[in-house]
């Protein structure tokens, strides 16, 4: 189980435990981004956030928010 | 209450789905653009006929779902739940249907009146389109309907279907579940309500369902209820058990489960990616744009291209305007004044009436041409990649990354630059944005300075100038901070943000909106500045008889007043204070009220007369000052309306006057003294 940042472009991800507050947590369920969501990482620089693929759309994510969010590689 | 004469429809739905799109279609021009009640959040509204029927559609706030954790996000289920609409109509892309059904179980959930409109983009997709409107609407049990939101008969059908459902039972059947356990739960609570009170079926099941969910504004209804404290205890102890057997939140769950739903229904539908040829372009334009080193500097060059264009374009239409009103004003004069009517009035007709009107519609051009652009990089898809671009450096200053835009067309004029700050989503950053703008050395104080830097440093005006700039950005860098530190410590909003498909923007979606700007700027923020125009002439003009402006007027002698408070920082001429009181008129005054003072006509910044008076007024060091005081001192008066009608107070604009007072007089103290303790002069 790595966080997001780990990872890198194109890996498709399983989300396993998304570790924040409640409120950011439900904006990132609404999204699509719960535990046992499937994603894609379009794109982590080594700075900045990060881009993933949830369902059809392009998420830009913080890097801090990114860091709470582990998953695993399937 | 709606008279039901009229049909009221609310058009709802994610962001990036062609919503705003349909509405303009349906509504075209006639809108109204407003404020939900009490709240910062846009409304807008538009009336149409359609076959002898007036219909008024409400645009309602775009969003992923309709549980409300903050008093925003309550706009869309209060609208559905008091308004009673007659139709809520769900914007649902076809090329995202998982994501945008969530929004649709919720509505279902509610009970809303509900009709999908399939937004489809393009011909290619027609087929699945209706294969998949056809099973979405049998399994959903609500009518689902293929449009193109860009094309009048596509909506026209929609409206035919609306009104065909106005008459028939409101809601689907559909009945939802959660799971035994949760189902469980959910109607122990039920039944608790129920032998309380007496409601309908389906707003019972709205009320548990909201409250094991923890949503805003149903916890606020049931905090008035005298069983409040023995509900909420079984509603924690139903969440607890459901979060313990599961091992997982309560949203999770739920989220968890409609997914779930909507997984399954998934598998009957046709998913086919027939518009890879976006996606491709998409991809290629990202790559560019989002590219780690050059996406910052293609950036910057798209922005001074904006900044360029904008005030190059606006600038002989901005002159045009004034010249317009300078030689109405001559003209009245000419003609009131051969007519005998006292001189007095008419310098009110025309110092004080049409220069405050010429005052407003001379920023016309500027909002125009400057939503222009901002309405194509917003409707295009970049300014959500603008956001990302960004992030990384402005997160370090506590801001959102779309802040930057705004801040760097505050250089131009903070009014468009204020206005602009529309496009950040929470109230926190808007708030933050809008505060340390004024700081943004705008166009019309640029005069000021080269006036002064000049007349007091010929030999390195641009350095001088260049130092102005730096300054301003310096203190609104450190005045984020404390604001951030003290003022405003809601949570810095999470960076999470949708990056959609580019599209070309619609001609008439980018007309009507800045149509909408430059209508909201004349109509509210106008008023306001037409009665200081107003107040200031009065100032200027009163005790009846003295020359506009003088030693002798009102003006005059404030002026002579408080010109000790500016001693210490050097310009202590009751002058330099007049003109400092006239520049919250209109910052470019400035100069001219020099002109009057010092009785020179024939004003322009390399006017070897007004150089020779001031060089006896001013040092080079209390030039310097002076010029400081300029950059920071009190926002002009269309600043401070644009700010009471953005954040919907006045508290922001007398606080903005308030603290760019202190600041101002702050800096210019610490140069001028301490300038002199250097031994400068």
């Amino acid at each position: 189980m790595k966080n997001l940042t780990e990872f890198n472009k194109s890996d498709n991800i399983k989300i396993c435990y998304v570790s924040c507050g409640q409120n950011f947590r439900r904006r990132l369920s609404e999204l699509g981004l719960f535990d046992g969501a499937e994603i894609e990482i379009i794109k982590n620089d080594r700075w900045g956030p990060i881009i993933v693929k949830i369902f059809e759309s392009k998420i830009a994510l913080g890097r801090g928010e990114a860091l709470k969010v582990y998953g695993n590689k399937i | 209450m709606e008279t039901k004469s009229r049909l009221l429809i609310g058009l709802t739905g994610n962001p990036n789905v062609g919503k705003s799109t349909l509405f303009n279609t349906l509504t075209g021009a006639r809108q109204h653009v407003g404020n939900w009640p009490g709240k910062t959040v846009e409304k807008k509204e538009g009336e149409l006929n359609f076959k002898g029927k007036k219909i008024k559609v409400v645009d309602l706030p775009g969003a992923y779902s309709l549980t409300a954790y903050t008093e925003e996000e309550t706009i869309t289920s209060d609208f559905i739940l008091k308004k009673h609409p007659d139709v809520i109509i769900q914007v649902v892309d076809a090329q995202n249907l998982a994501r945008n059904l969530y929004m649709t179980v919720q509505l279902i959930e509610l009970g809303a009146p509900l009709i999908i409109a399939l937004n489809m983009v393009g011909k290619p997709q027609m087929k699945t389109s209706l294969i998949n409107a056809k099973i979405l609407s049998q399994f959903l049990n609500v009518p689902v309907i293929v449009v193109d939101a860009r094309e009048k008969d596509s909506t026209n059908n929609l409206l035919n279907v609306s009104l065909a459902k106005i008459r028939k039972v409101n809601g689907s059947t559909l009945k939802l579940t959660y799971g035994t356990e949760v189902d469980e739960e959910l109607n122990q609570i039920k039944r608790f309500i129920g032998s309380k009170e007496s409601l309908d079926k389906k707003k019972l099941n709205w009320l548990s369902l909201k409250l094991l969910e923890g949503d805003y504004r149903t916890e606020q209804i049931i905090t008035k209820k005298p069983y409040y404290f023995e509900l909420k205890q079984l509603v924690d102890k139903a969440k607890r058990h459901l979060e313990k057997i599961y091992n997982q939140d309560m949203n999770t769950i739920m989220a968890n489960i409609r997914y779930g739903f909507i997984k399954g229904l998934q598998k009957e539908l046709v998913i086919e990616n027939l518009h890879k040829k976006t996606v491709d372009i998409t991809e290629k334009i990202d790559n560019l744009v989002m590219n780690r080193f050059l996406g910052i500097p293609l950036f910057l060059v798209i922005i001074l291209s904006i900044f360029q264009a904008t005030f190059k374009l606006s600038k002989p239409m901005m002159g045009w305007i004034e010249n317009f009103f300078g030689s109405l004003g001559q003209y009245l004069t000419n003609l009131l004044t051969s007519v005998g009517i006292s001189k007095w009035t008419i310098s009110l007709i025309v110092d004080g009436i049409i220069g405050g009107v010429g005052g407003v519609l001379v920023f016309v051009p500027i909002i125009a041409i400057l939503f222009l652009f901002i309405v194509l990089l917003e409707d295009s898809g970049y300014m959500a990649r603008v956001a990302y671009i960004m992030d990384r450096f402005m997160h370090k200053i506590g801001l959102h990354g779309k802040a930057f835009i705004s801040l760097i067309l505050g250089f131009g004029c903070n009014v468009p630059g204020i206005m602009a700050t529309r496009t950040l989503e929470t109230r926190k950053d808007r708030l933050l944005t809008i505060l340390i703008s004024p700081f943004m050395s705008c166009g019309a104080r640029l005069p000021v300075y080269v006036l002064f830097a000049g007349a007091f440093f010929s030999a390195y005006q641009g350095w001088i100038i260049f130092s102005l700039y730096v300054l301003g950005i310096v203190v609104a860098i450190v005045l984020g901070f404390i604001f951030k530190k003290f003022l405003i410590k809601e949570l810095s909003s999470p960076f999470v943000i949708e990056l959609p498909p580019y599209h070309i923007p619609s001609l008439n979606g980018v007309l009507i909106h800045i149509w909408e700007r430059v209508w909201l700027f004349i109509s509210r923020a106008g008023t306001l500045i037409l009665a200081f125009s107003i107040i200031v002439w009065a100032l200027a003009s009163f005790p009846l008889g003295v020359e506009y402006g003088s030693k002798a007027s009102l003006a005059g002698l404030i002026g002579q007043k408080v010109s000790y408070v500016f001693k210490p920082l050097g310009f202590g001429n009751w002058r330099s204070s007049v003109a400092l009181m006239f520049g919250f008129f209109a910052k470019e005054v400035i100069i001219g009220t020099f002109g009057t003072l010092y009785g020179v006509t024939d004003v322009n910044t390399t006017d070897y007369a007004l150089i020779t008076a001031l060089q006896k007024d001013f040092t080079p060091l209390s030039a310097y000052s002076f010029m400081v005081f300029v950059l920071l001192y009190v926002p002009c008066m269309a600043v401070l309306a644009v700010v009471k009608r953005e954040t919907n107070s006045w508290k922001w604009p007398l606080f903005m006057i308030f603290y760019t007072s202190i600041v101002a007089w702050t800096a210019a103290f610490i140069i001028y003294q301490g300038g002199r303790l250097i031994g400068f002069s």
